[in-house]
């Protein structure tokens, strides 16, 4: 599927920002599976430093440095990404129980490096029994690590609720599984969370999906803002495969990935520091459409 | 053998003792210590001690507590008598350690690079990624001259037969260098014909070595590299030692919000622009060292530091990520590691340790727990450690427990017999004690290799047979003796070799925050000598025989009072008793406003200037702090009060002098005395202001001693003090350093430098201020009742503070505000 994305943020200050600098993971990765075919980042005030590079995990990541005051601040990504289905592709690969797979990963001679990374806890992600105890109930002996990984997502998918309104970015993973509710990334950092409390690998995925899916699909939830999920370890042949807690899938052509890291810190769309700027009010815009769809919306400048 | 001496000094038990190799047989290397202190008579070692006690005391040498719920500086503890070690034991250490470094720095630069140890399974990849300090963003950095420990420190311990382990490893910024330096210095004056004949090892060149790699290694661009220390700040509990050693190295010590990054360079704000840092050496924790890239949440770093270290703009030392090795799980690694990378066996032993991560290693602590400590494998798991021998069945079954649920988490270890050395026992007149020590030595990088100091610090425990060491549980220090075999390097770092390219003479590279700080300290000294002497006048007037008519000078005084918020505003007048209590309170009392408490701001302002004020500033300032705490833990008379309030201003004039004498007049001097001058100009007119408003036939010597006039006027017009020439002197005298005129004036030549420095800056240039003073007909304008006066002292006063305002907003406004941090998704 070819997509458009317009990923609009915007921060208005009630005083001067008298420097800002920001890092920006807003650049569609290229994959075996997905192409960028067009990507723009703009920034106005335009910024007095601007550059790209790859972080650790490989993905695309812009740094930005404004000195020059300002009381607001416009950054714009608009991206058109091909995407390939590759949910078949997942679902045929060879499943290796999960048992096995946490043995190998945890060997003492030289075991695959890639997936250490995603074992252990990470700033967002915490790793206590409670979560070991709710993933089990998935993880039953001798099941293949994909099938559970997906039984673990369709529970978490039904004992929690969407609401926006019950966290921020800022919301620790005991209050989520606490009050049972919470956003995408809450549903994301919970798997990981889970995965981790059995010893498995869990990467967080940043993306986005379709804002109106073609006729006949449903609406996926979280397309009007930037969306995450999870990349389950499936061993060494079938690799990553990416699960949609939140809307209780696999991945397929309608999620454009941004990148992934162990959580929502490595991967967090815009992350900056400012000096100066007083009270903040941040806004947030993203819209996905395919590309023979309507024509893009924008926030007016100014 | 001294009985006397030793009556109380314990055999060891089980442990090495570091003073006899058998009972009552002292070590060789002990015999000229030992005879000395048993023939010399015990008065020398009173003053010895008493020395010490004062030089520690007044260099105001502290270890801040965070525990501390006053976060109060707890004074540095240090033993009278050293650790001596022979030469040839040393150079054993000294190899060992150098080998240690080089492993590490060798580890270090393989896991921030290639990964082979991970990728050949000669270190568990749960040892890298279970480790917070194992920072992403600093991976694939190459550093400057493939060094990233430039500064190592090792924990050593003896066991009972004499061999020395390894029980910590140091390396993200080791503390304690600094101490080690000021003990040297306090102990070497102590035992000055000892330290010479003995030739204990000095222990300068270290820090010349530390110092010249980094101008080595740091990157160029034509001059002198540029090397900053970076301090988290004054709430550190190792601050002294930053400002200390800052001040021995010559670097400036700056805050992360004193630096900016710009250009994938690291810039030091100062009062002309940014100069570029080329190098920094940090106090800070890794993470904390940059909120852009790292921990999102600290206020203390530089963000962008990490992209400028990426970009090979600055040399951090140590690199960041270095953290990553403090951890014990490695111990058990290190030497196939060492045989891996350096290709021989690691020379000296860590204390044996186990990994729960590896289940066979699992298995046999739980066997053994009893004999074992067990502690957290990764610093941010914060757990205590939990000695095997206290845990009773239940509890035992509970660590277990914990130990099987995450056996990654934990470690453990032997525990380690620490050995005993002897203490001066400062309670007695002639006693050695033996308490448990353990060394800390230290190493620095060097493009020769790894160079150790000669000496160390020794850390002792607060008992003989304590299980751990640690300076914020109560424990103290003592200076480390190399007794050299050869010759002693006298180097000195304090007379190293300056070439003319490197004459600095401007001085405009003070920071920012710097010159904030020496503004207020302007400010706040003048205030306090104000403040000294409004309360010395007014205890004096209660203590004297005042008579009947200098009475009616007391409303004004009252007045005074309640405008320094010493009295309540808007009450009735106190009686005597009343004012006598709240002026008691106000000299000694922190928390009401006065002396106390304005000598506590002056010491905050003063703190982070550390590394810029002499020590004779430093001993100054402590006397008179120690001075006014004395008088809150018992009441004294009234006269002895008064007699300490004597002292405050004298310490103050000396003060003054300093700032007079010993400062250059660069631009941070200027800075401190348009401090002292706005703060000056204001007392002044605010005291004559209320003179004015009294009574016109009112005794004025008051106003005189106030403004420490007296002795001028006396000398001048040998009478009591009448109006005119009591205003003259006050108002017009340009001579006079306590007039307006004198304040005024300076003020205007001092705003005038500042705008040929630094350009205009709208600041108050006081053309009306002296077109006023100058306008003054002395017939006319000297008198009370002449609204002229009053109305010019408020606009000087005016002036004054728009001055203030301007130079605040011109050079400090950016200072003290911290960056934060925003995320959206």
């Amino acid at each position: 599927m070819r997509l458009n994305v317009l990923h609009e943020t915007r921060y208005r200050y009630s005083s001067p920002v008298v420097l800002s600098q920001q890092l920006l993971h807003l650049t569609p990765r290229t994959l075996p599976w997905q192409a960028c075919r067009t990507h723009r980042i703009t920034v106005a005030p335009q910024a007095g430093e601007f550059d790209w590079h790859q972080d650790y995990y490989g993905n695309p990541i812009v740094r930005a440095l404004l000195a020059a005051p300002h009381e607001a601040l416009l950054v714009r990504a608009e991206s058109e990404v091909e995407v390939a289905p590759r949910e078949q592709a997942a679902l045929a690969a060879p499943q290796i129980p999960w048992e096995t797979l946490r043995e190998r990963l945890h060997a003492l001679d030289a075991p695959p490096l890639e997936p250490a990374d995603f074992l252990y806890e990470s700033p967002h992600v915490e790793t206590w029994h409670e979560l070991a105890d709710y993933a089990a109930k998935s993880f039953r002996q001798g099941h293949g690590a994909l099938e559970a990984a997906r039984d673990l997502a369709r529970r978490i998918h039904k004992d929690y609720a969407f609401d926006r309104k019950a966290t921020s970015v800022a919301t620790p993973l005991r209050q989520v599984v606490r009050q049972r509710r919470g956003v995408c990334q809450d549903f994301a950092h919970l798997m990981i969370g889970c995965l981790r409390s059995l010893g498995l690998p869990g990467r967080y995925v940043s993306g986005y999906i379709l804002t109106d899916p073609p006729p006949g699909r449903p609406r996926l939830v979280g397309a009007d803002a930037s969306h995450a999920w999870v990349s389950v370890y499936c061993g060494e042949e079938a690799g990553w495969v990416d699960i949609d807690p939140t809307n209780d899938c696999l991945v397929d052509d309608e999620h454009v990935t941004l990148g992934w890291g162990r959580d929502f810190g490595d991967v967090t769309p815009m992350r900056g520091v400012i000096l100066g700027g007083g009270e903040q009010e941040l806004e947030v815009r993203v819209t996905v459409t395919p590309m023979s769809g309507a024509p893009l919306e924008s926030m007016h400048d100014g | 053998m001294p009985r006397e001496l030793l009556a109380d000094y314990p055999q060891a038990n089980g442990r090495h003792d570091e003073l006899f190799a058998a009972p009552l047989e002292a070590r060789a290397h002990w015999k000229p210590m030992l005879d000395q202190l048993a023939a010399e008579p015990a008065e020398r070692m009173r003053e010895r001690l008493q020395s010490v006690q004062r030089q520690m005391r007044e260099n105001g040498v502290t270890y801040n507590m965070y525990a501390d719920p006053q976060g109060a500086d707890r004074p540095w503890e240090l033993d009278v008598l050293p650790l001596i070690l022979p030469q040839e034991e040393w150079s054993a250490i000294e190899a060992a350690v150098v080998q240690r470094a080089t492993l590490l720095n060798a580890t270090l630069l393989d896991i921030y690079g290639e990964q082979r140890l991970l990728r050949e399974g000669l270190l568990p990849p749960a040892l890298v990624h279970g480790h917070a300090g194992f920072l992403r963003p600093c991976h694939g950095i190459k550093p400057p001259g493939g060094t990233m420990l430039h500064l190592y420190a090792a924990d050593l311990a003896r066991s009972p037969d004499g061999r020395w382990w390894v029980i910590d490893d140091r390396t993200q910024a080791p503390s304690g260098a600094g101490y080690a330096l000021e003990n040297r210095i306090v102990i070497s004056r102590a035992f000055p014909e000892l330290y010479r004949d003995l030739k204990v090892q000095h222990l300068a060149s270290f820090f010349a070595t530390l110092r010249y790699s980094l101008a080595h290694w740091a990157p160029q661009d034509g001059g002198a590299p540029f090397i900053v220390l970076l301090t988290p700040g004054p709430l550190n509990e190792t601050y002294f030692e930053h400002t200390y050693l800052a001040r021995y190295l010559g670097l400036p010590l700056v805050e992360g919000s004193d630096l900016t990054v710009r250009e994938g360079c690291v810039w030091l704000k100062t009062l002309t622009g940014l100069k570029r840092v080329h190098a920094l050496l940090r106090r800070l924790d890794d993470d904390y060292c940059d909120p852009l890239e790292l921990r999102s949440d600290s206020a203390l770093g530089v963000p962008g530091l990490v992209d400028a270290m990426r970009r090979g703009n600055v040399l951090v030392a140590n690199a960041l990520g270095a953290n990553l090795l403090e951890s014990s799980t490695l111990l058990g690694f290190l030497p196939r590691l060492c045989e891996r990378l350096l290709g021989e066996a690691l020379r000296m032993p860590s204390v044996a340790t186990w990994w729960c991560g590896e289940p066979a290693a699992l298995q046999s602590v739980i066997a053994n727990l009893e004999r074992l400590v067990v502690k957290a494998a990764f610093p941010q798991l914060r757990v205590e450690p939990m000695f095997g021998e206290d845990l009773d069945q239940r509890g035992s079954k509970r660590v277990i427990a914990m130990l099987r649920a995450r056996p990654n988490d934990y470690v453990a270890q032997e525990i380690v017999q620490l050995s005993q050395a002897p203490v001066w026992d400062r309670s007695h007149h002639r006693r050695l004690l033996a308490r448990a020590i353990g060394l800390r030595v230290y190493a620095c990088a060097s493009p020769n290799g790894y160079v150790v100091m000669p000496g160390g610090l020794t850390r002792v425990a607060s008992a003989a047979d304590a299980r751990v060491i640690s300076m914020q549980r109560g424990g103290s220090s003592k200076d480390t003796w190399v007794i050299a075999s050869g010759p002693v390097s006298t180097f000195s770092l304090l007379r190293r070799a300056v070439g003319p390219g490197e004459l600095v003479r401007s001085g405009t590279n003070l920071s920012s925050r710097v010159v904030e700080n020496l503004f207020w300290f302007g400010r706040y000294s003048e205030r306090c000598d104000a403040t000294a002497r409004l309360l010395r006048l007014a205890l004096g007037r209660l203590l004297d025989d005042i008579p009947g008519d200098e009475e009616r000078e007391r409303p004004m005084i009252l007045e005074l009072l309640r405008g320094a918020g010493i009295l309540p505003k808007g009450e009735r007048d106190p009686d005597d008793a009343e004012l006598a209590r709240t002026l008691r309170a106000a000299v000694a009392d922190e928390t009401r406003p006065g002396l106390a408490g304005g000598l506590r701001e002056l010491a905050r302002v003063a703190s982070p200037l550390r590394e810029r004020l002499s020590f004779d500033n430093w001993r100054t300032l402590n006397r008179m702090t120690r001075g006014l705490a004395l008088h809150r833990s018992r009441s004294l008379a009234l006269a002895d009060v008064l007699a300490e309030l004597d002292n405050t201003i004298a310490s103050f004039t000396t003060l003054s002098g300093y700032a007079l004498d010993g400062m250059t007049r660069d631009p941070g001097w200027r800075f401190l005395s348009i401090g002292r001058r706005i703060e000056r100009l204001q007392t002044l007119c605010t005291t004559l202001q209320q003179a004015l408003s009294g009574p016109a036939d009112a005794e004025l010597s008051w106003l005189l001693r106030l403004a420490d006039s007296i002795i001028t006027y006396r000398a001048r017009y040998m009478a009591s003090p009448e109006w005119l020439p009591v205003l003259d002197l006050l108002v017009c005298d340009e001579a006079n350093p306590r007039s307006i005129a004198f304040q005024v004036l300076g003020l205007q030549d001092f705003t005038g430098r500042l705008i040929e420095l630094f350009g205009d800056f709208g600041a108050e240039r006081f053309e009306s201020s002296v077109a006023a003073l100058q306008g003054i007909d002395p017939a006319v304008d000297l008198h009370p009742g002449r609204g002229r006066l009053s109305a010019m002292l408020q606009d000087w006063h005016d002036a004054s503070s728009r001055l203030a305002e301007q130079v605040g907003l011109r050079f400090f406004s950016h200072v003290g505000e911290r960056s934060r941090q925003t995320f959206a998704s």
